[in-house]
């Protein structure tokens, strides 16, 4: 071995800004993640140019997948033009030559922060949903070695009773967003704080997805067809957000998942939270010719 | 619809990639395709398995490799060459007593770290011999697939040694051809 | 009006950004130079934070975040990550270091002796106020001793191991290759030796003093007595791929080692140590890992709690990712507290809504 072996000629910064051995260990991670649906993988999380806490890990994954051809699309809570989703997708652009993109068709990666979008994904997409907290069971148990010894054991009778303590209490389950789901039966997952309207989108799936947490170097995956089943008991069906008979102020869409507006005189309107989804349905309305992809969701209920 | 973002940094152009980025990207898009969807064959770059060390090994890693010559290029990446047992990547060849003694000692990982089971690679002829149908995470359904070239052994000795979540993951390549059985698959021999 | 795919996101973030640099001004190799001179002990905090020890680097990420400490270190670690790794240096013990400060809080004097160096402990700590009005500070000359100290200095804990105060530990030899890196790998508990002290090496100084203090102040188990604290300059020892050894340059180290009573009837010792000279944190993070193997769970001693909360990077980009919007999550949360509220009026039973946590 020397020194040549070792270095490389100086470059300001490599293609998709990590260098390739964090690429590699990216890749061995990622690879494990699939094999085991749900299970969260340690991994370094090098530093990148944003900050911890913004999407560091689902940028890792995207950065470590990207080519020249790829089509990177970016959302923040179903928004593209969100700031810091505008930001990372300029910033994948800028290291790596790929085309940005807004539309979920013409996607090859998606990474998004707390939503999935309303069309289907098809069978050469991925997902990559930026993870805040990657563990489940932190409700319960803050301690992650003690949560890992939980998830070892397959123990997650912490979880189920906190989840009947709050049928006991307000007669249903409080969870909001980031509904704990079973992966292949095995190992609980966060999906991620998506709002539990977005949750069956996983439950054998067409893409692929991951699921990133920088800050806490974790990361998980679930691959196509995968079991993934929101913790319910059997007498107390899951409920998505009651947004089914919503109609967009906007779009005049009905039936998606909804931002709520407040307005001055007490009431709210409602736009669609998948912001591209609804530039689309109302260049549709206006006569242009747009491509509208298959949705999960029709005529406000799942379909898979 | 396609997007342009502005251009804050002037001097930022975008950087070139290589050629080992390149081949080491396609490579990679192969191996995680493959095993997110066991029974389907992916296509890698080029047919020389070295490429795959490449993608995936470096000074962080521990690899046990039967080829001799592969060996000694895999040791240039830093990475450390180890027995079977130690090994996180192992280049099998499976139709030989050798290969099928280190497919027994690989590491499997744990149930506190499954991620510490290693991935293996190993030769095989893709398409025909021995009918196998599988099922589980990345298959809809069931599908079957036809492996040749390495004995009816190397069944058992993964279902021997893949209880999930602990196991391995196996590779198996022909040419430029590749198949991934991630430990979650369910193999049926027919 | 048309729901158009606005471009305000976009140019709100770019405007942004330039507002913030105008502020700034032009940043030039001067400027970098300037504060480079001037304030070696912030540079150094900052190297030591960004396990980076490169001061023309720290200075000019100080330059291009106007000294913003957290903005300043992520800087320097996102530029430090892309770095190849190029060898290992060969370990640096206590008796090779160039020392120039070297003191002890157990022992009135101690072999090798003393040795205050540059200090402001004992200064009076008034402002320099008439520099403002246009009469410079100009420091008073120093005096050299008469007999200069010397530059290399036993280790304490080495005499304490030989008089039987202190547990020898045998040290099993790794291989410097072997050396877990916390930086390529993840952090995982219990802690490797290697990553615990890394990880301390570069946390927070200002998180490492306020869990280190709570120690202090009697939420740790053990009370630190100074045992050695040493400001030193260290060899980069490394060896070429020809095989010779050689010295790549000198970087300056703190560390500091402080001791406790333990139940084994012998001292126990805490260890820490930085690049840079930075005393609070080495004594700070010293204390906490003299704590920390008799520290209950989720304790601030406990091993897993003050090393994931003192790491700078993390933990302040998660504090200003609370700036980013939530409305997906607030929404969903809104949507399972008016059903519960309506199912509540149906059945007109009594219920009270419990703390939930809340999505990041």
């Amino acid at each position: 071995m020397s020194l040549s072996n070792l270095t490389r000629p100086w470059e300001a910064f490599s293609y998709g800004f990590l260098d390739a051995s964090a690429k590699r260990e990216m890749r061995r991670k990622m690879l494990k993640a699939i094999a085991v649906p749900g299970c969260q993988m340690p991994y370094a999380s090098r530093e990148v140019p944003i900050a911890r806490g913004w999407g560091t890990g689902g940028l890792q994954v995207t950065l470590t997948l990207i080519k020249p051809s790829s089509s990177i699309k970016v959302i923040d809570q179903g928004a593209d033009d969100g700031v810091n989703a505008a930001s990372i997708r300029r910033f994948i652009a800028r290291v790596s030559g790929a085309a940005e993109t807004m539309d979920t068709l013409e996607a090859s990666i998606l990474q998004s922060r707390h939503r999935i979008p309303e069309e289907k994904l098809r069978d050469d997409q991925i997902l990559v949903l930026q993870v805040p907290n990657p563990e489940p069971l932190r409700p319960v148990e803050p301690n992650m070695s003690a949560a890992r010894e939980m998830h070892a054991d397959a123990d997650y009778s912490r979880l189920w009773l906190t989840l009947y303590e709050q049928i006991v209490r307000s007669g249903r389950i409080m969870q909001g967003a980031a509904y704990p789901a079973l992966v292949n039966g095995r190992h609980v997952m966060t999906p991620s704080p998506i709002p539990r309207w977005d949750v069956p989108k996983l439950h054998m799936a067409r893409h692929l997805t991951f699921l990133s947490a920088g800050r806490e170097k974790r990361l998980f995956a679930v691959p196509p067809f995968t079991r993934v089943e929101p913790l319910v008991f059997s007498d107390v069906p899951y409920k998505v957000e009651d947004h089914a008979s919503l109609t967009c102020d906007r779009s005049g869409v009905k039936g998606y998942f909804m931002n709520e507006i407040p307005k001055d005189d007490g009431t709210s309107a409602h736009e669609l939270s998948d912001s591209q989804f609804g530039v689309k349905a109302i260049r549709r309305n206006e006569g242009e010719t747009v491509a509208i992809g298959d949705t999960w969701y029709k005529n406000g209920t799942f379909t898979q | 619809m396609t997007i342009q973002s502005p251009k804050t940094h002037p001097d930022l152009v975008v950087p070139v990639r290589n050629l080992s980025e390149a081949r080491a990207n396609a490579t990679y898009e192969a191996l995680m395709w493959a095993l997110a969807r066991p029974g389907e064959i992916r296509s890698l770059p080029g047919s020389d398995p070295f490429a795959l060390a490449e993608t995936l090994v470096d000074r962080e890693c521990r690899v046990f490799a039967c080829d001799a010559s592969l060996s000694e290029r895999i040791a240039a990446t830093g990475a450390y060459l180890t027995p079977a047992a130690e090994a996180d990547h192992a280049f099998l060849a499976l139709d030989t007593p050798d290969g099928l003694a280190a497919l027994r000692d690989v590491p499997t990982g744990s149930h506190l770290y499954p991620d510490e089971g290693a991935t293996v690679f190993a030769p095989a002829d893709i398409g025909s011999g021995r009918g196998l149908r599988l099922s589980g995470p990345g298959i809809e359904g069931a599908v079957e697939i036809w492996i040749g070239g390495i004995p009816d052994e190397v069944w058992a000795i993964r279902s021997a040694r893949c209880e999930y979540p602990i196991g391995f993951e196996l590779f198996l390549i022909d040419g430029d051809r590749v198949l991934g059985l991630p430990r979650s698959a369910t193999i049926e021999v027919l | 009006m048309a729901y158009v795919a606005t471009r305000g996101g976009e140019r709100a973030i770019e405007q942004s950004e330039r507002l913030y640099r105008a502020g700034l001004g032009d940043i030039d190799a001067q400027r970098v130079a300037a504060i480079r001179q001037a304030l070696p002990w912030l540079i150094d905090r900052v190297m030591g934070e960004a396990s980076l020890y490169e001061p023309d680097l720290a200075a000019l990420a100080l330059a291009q975040s106007g000294g913003d400490l957290y903005e300043t270190v992520l800087l320097l670690r996102a530029w430090r990550t892309t770095q190849p790794r190029l060898a290992i240096a060969e370990p640096v013990t206590q008796e090779s270091l160039f020392t120039v400060r070297r003191i002890s809080a157990a022992f009135k004097d101690i072999p090798g002796g003393q040795i205050l160096g540059p200090t402001l402990d004992y200064s009076h700590r008034l402002l320099a106020t008439s520099v403002l009005e246009g009469q410079p500070f100009v420091p008073m000359p120093v005096e050299p001793a008469a007999r200069p100290a010397p530059a290399h200095q036993p280790s304490l804990a080495a005499w304490q191991k030989a008089v039987g105060l202190v547990a020898d530990v045998s040290a099993t030899p790794v291989a410097p290759e072997d050396i877990p890196d916390l930086t390529r790998e993840p952090l995982l508990f219990p802690a490797k030796r290697a990553h615990t002290l890394q990880s301390l090496a570069r946390a927070d100084t200002g998180g490492v003093l306020a869990l280190g203090y709570s120690a202090m102040r009697g939420y740790g188990n053990a009370h630190p007595t100074v045992n050695e604290l040493r400001l030193a300059e260290a060899e980069l020892r490394v060896r070429h791929p020809r095989g010779t050894v050689f010295s790549a340059g000198r970087v300056k180290v703190s560390q500091a080692e402080v001791t406790n009573k333990g139940k084994s009837g012998k001292l126990e010792l805490g260890f820490c140590a930085t690049l840079g000279w930075n005393e609070v944190k080495v004594i700070a993070g010293a204390t906490l890992d003299l704590n920390a193997p008799a520290a209950p769970k989720n304790s601030p001693v406990n091993e897993e709690f003050f090393l994931y909360h003192t790491e700078p990077v993390e933990a302040s980009g998660f504090c200003i990712h609370f700036k980013l919007p939530h409305y997906v999550t607030f929404q969903s949360s809104l949507d399972a507290l008016r059903d519960a509220k309506a199912g509540t009026a149906a059945h007109a039973t009594s219920s009270t809504i419990q703390r939930q946590e809340e999505p990041a």
